[in-house]
């Protein structure tokens, strides 16, 4: 996946209509911090600032709305900066569910998958974003898996990596599991519909 | 239009607030020292402070999502979170966790149901409080604590050996077949037995914890007392008369531990049979000595006429045999006298006429005598005066020339001709004091019978291997003479090398005083 970041393509990606709440560039920028320090952070913001874009994550309020283009940008800074892989970028999206705020909200519901899981999958969605529906397709507890469908949502292929990451951290809050993992399954970007995401666990 | 403006910031200011209510219980939440988690019900941990993060090594991210019994031992965090559904909380339960490098860390931990609005339980806050510190300082309380009742268990230990020490003493001395008193470091009665209360007629309770100077007071303990004016002396074997047919023989000992003076052992000794007996064997010594002296007086007057020739003439050879008789009976008179001395000597009649005399005199006196028998043994003597004169000593002539003449025939008698006895005088100018002292060459005494030298009838087995004569009571006398004028008499010896005596006589002063009680 090949990324040539330049201000045209933070300009085309700043278009896309839709918003996102500010918590997710609290994760990135809380993620930055452990992994690579204030510097770290530092540079990304500098990054951000080259594409005329600039991100200040510590003025980030959480629950604002943000264009849906700069959480993109955020990622995409990053990646660029740190030379991260597909495998970091999951890795974000999983520690995504583990210090949101809003998924914090999710876990009142965690005393019941099921339910957690038919009624809360596309709120916990419509919390964050305004564009895109996420869909409880299917929770089999028995046979340990779950499939997630996210329509009307093509904003970038790094996304996608993202929420490869981000989709088990809410099952590893409701279900007691040793080993998880999570699999586009179908993907926009590959000429699909919609995303599908198979998370199955151990 | 301004409808919509108006919802606009509402929404606006309710975000705002939204924001800050976020970022205020962010803070409280990270600022809060005590390490706090949420599980769910299920027993996964939902959220956790920086504080939980420090107590047990997992990041906030690794802490989220993993099972509770990770951290917690299983058995004791699935009996709190029973507890905690079913009672709501749980408070102050000490249990151990586990930290991520393995470490096992005591902690009180503090629970507390958590439920939606809809009241469904979403999980439970958990509360620790690291005990790591507190668990040591006990540790250390607890490790001096058993110090501490070891140290007591080994103090009671002692103090029942010390009991028992005590009560096998107490036993002893209760038992003892001697009357006992002890008295205390402040001269204070501190124990009677029951033999001595037999003897002054006295109960325990009624002198215990008293003075000397109180017991004074008791007519039955007034002699005893009277032994020791303010304190208690050392006293060895001391005869007293209590009363009328109980005459106790009394000795002190110092009770001391290593250098602790603890105070006084006074021991009674019930020696009434024994003077009974004494008195009676003296008696009868007393009464077959006179009635043998009449007739052994009679002898003597007869064989001195025969000698004399007042009877007619004899032969040498009847001479020789009358001579021989005659100094047989002259030793059987000395004998005789011998035993009469001694026996007025223990019947305390032996009289003393004191008067102030040379001793230097007396002393000359008895050479004298001796002159001829030292010059038949070939003996040499030599009488060592002191450069200055010395003072003139209150003495009993008659008795200490005994005492001299005791000395001197001993000396002459066992030493072998060719021998040499030297006599000294001196005045012991600090102790106010003349001491005598009679050196010779003789036989001396054995080492092993030193112990008996001034016993009635000691004679040293070599003395009668080579001498026949002697009685054995010329010690004995000797020294029941010097004690009687407050002196003392002693001796150094040894065998086959000579022997030296030596006796002290106090001066006039000190003396003057003692003749009064004659």
């Amino acid at each position: 996946m090949a990324i040539e970041l330049t201000k045209d393509v933070a300009k085309k990606l700043m278009e896309i209509k839709g918003e996102v709440r500010g918590v997710v560039f609290g994760i990135d920028g809380a993620y930055v911090l452990k992994e690579k320090g204030k510097e770290g952070l530092k540079k990304v913001e500098e990054e951000l600032e080259k594409l005329s874009y600039p991100i200040k994550y510590g003025e980030i309020e959480t629950f604002n709305y943000y264009p849906v283009g700069l959480r993109v940008l955020s990622l995409l800074a990053i990646k660029k900066v740190f030379n991260f892989d597909d495998k970091k970028i999951k890795e974000m999206g999983f520690f995504g569910t583990k210090i949101s705020v809003i998924v914090k909200f999710f876990i009142k519901y965690v005393f019941s998958p099921k339910k957690a899981f038919n009624a809360q999958t596309s709120r916990l969605w419509r919390e964050h974003w305004t564009i895109g529906d996420l869909i409880p397709v299917e929770l089999n507890e028995e046979k340990k898996y779950a499939i997630l469908r996210l329509k009307n949502f093509s904003l970038h292929p790094i996304y996608c990596k993202y929420l490869e990451g981000y989709f088990p951290g809410p099952f590893q809050l409701m279900i007691k599991i040793s080993k998880m993992t999570c699999e586009e399954t179908k993907c926009t970007f590959r000429g699909d519909e919609y995303h599908e995401y198979l998370i199955k666990w151990k | 239009m301004e409808v919509e403006k108006k919802e606009e910031e509402k929404i606006s200011i309710l975000l705002e607030d939204l924001t800050s209510l976020e970022s205020y219980s962010r803070d409280l939440f990270v600022f809060l020292p005590l390490p706090v988690c949420l599980a769910s019900s299920i027993g996964i941990i939902l959220e956790a402070n920086p504080s939980f993060e420090k107590i047990s090594g997992y990041k906030i991210d690794e802490s989220i999502g993993t099972a509770i019994e990770k951290i917690f031992e299983k058995r004791e965090i699935e009996k709190l979170a029973k507890e905690t559904l079913e009672k709501g909380f749980v408070r102050s339960r000490e249990t151990n966790i586990f930290t991520k490098d393995k470490r096992k860390v005591p902690v009180s931990v503090s629970t507390t149901l958590r439920k939606s609005a809809e009241g469904e339980i979403i999980g439970y806050f958990i509360g620790l409080f690291d005990l790591t510190e507190i668990k040591s300082t006990e540790n250390e309380l607890r490790q001096a604590q058993t110090a501490l009742l070891n140290m007591l268990e080994d103090t009671e230990e002692e103090r029942r050996k010390a009991e028992e020490e005590k009560n096998k003493t107490v036993s002893i001395i209760t038992n003892f077949a001697d009357g006992l008193l002890v008295f205390n470091e402040e001269g204070n009665l501190s124990l009677i037995n029951p033999h001595a209360e037999v003897f002054f007629d006295v109960k325990s309770r009624d002198i215990i914890g008293r003075s000397i100077l109180e017991l004074s007071t008791f007519p039955t303990l007034a002699t005893l007392v009277s032994l020791f004016k303010e304190e208690i002396k050392e006293i060895f074997r001391k005869e007293l008369a209590i009363k009328e047919n109980l005459i106790l023989e009394v000795s002190t000992i110092p009770m001391v531990s290593g250098e602790e003076k603890l105070g006084n052992l006074v021991i009674l000794h019930d020696i009434t049979r024994e003077k009974v007996i004494e008195r009676m064997k003296t008696e009868f010594v007393s009464l077959a000595a006179h009635q043998l002296r009449t007739p052994l007086s009679a002898i003597k007057w007869a064989l001195r006429m025969l000698l004399d020739g007042d009877l007619g003439k004899i032969t040498d050879e009847q001479r020789d045999f009358v001579e021989k008789t005659y100094k047989s009976n002259e030793r059987m008179i000395s004998l005789i006298n011998d035993f009469l001395d001694i026996t007025r000597i223990e019947e305390g009649r032996y009289l003393y006429k004191p008067t102030l005399e040379s001793i230097e005199n007396l002393i000359q006196f008895v050479i004298n005598a001796y002159k001829e028998e030292i010059e038949r043994k070939n003996l040499e003597l030599d009488f060592k005066k002191p450069e200055k004169k010395l003072p003139r000593a209150v003495v009993d002539v008659e008795k200490i020339r005994l005492v001299i003449e005791n000395l001197l025939d001993n000396a002459v008698r066992y030493t072998p001709p060719g021998g040499r006895v030297t006599i000294s005088l001196r005045y012991a100018e600090k102790e106010k004091e003349i001491e005598f002292s009679i050196k010779d060459t003789g036989v001396g005494i054995p080492k092993d019978q030193q112990g008996r030298v001034f016993a009635k009838f000691f004679r040293g087995v070599n003395v009668m291997r080579m001498e026949t004569e002697g009685t054995g009571l010329g010690l004995f006398i000797a020294k029941n003479i010097v004690e009687a004028h407050r002196g003392k008499i002693w001796f150094k010896s040894e065998e086959g090398k000579g022997t030296t005596f030596y006796f002290t006589l106090p001066l006039k002063e000190e003396f003057w005083g003692f003749l009064k009680e004659f």
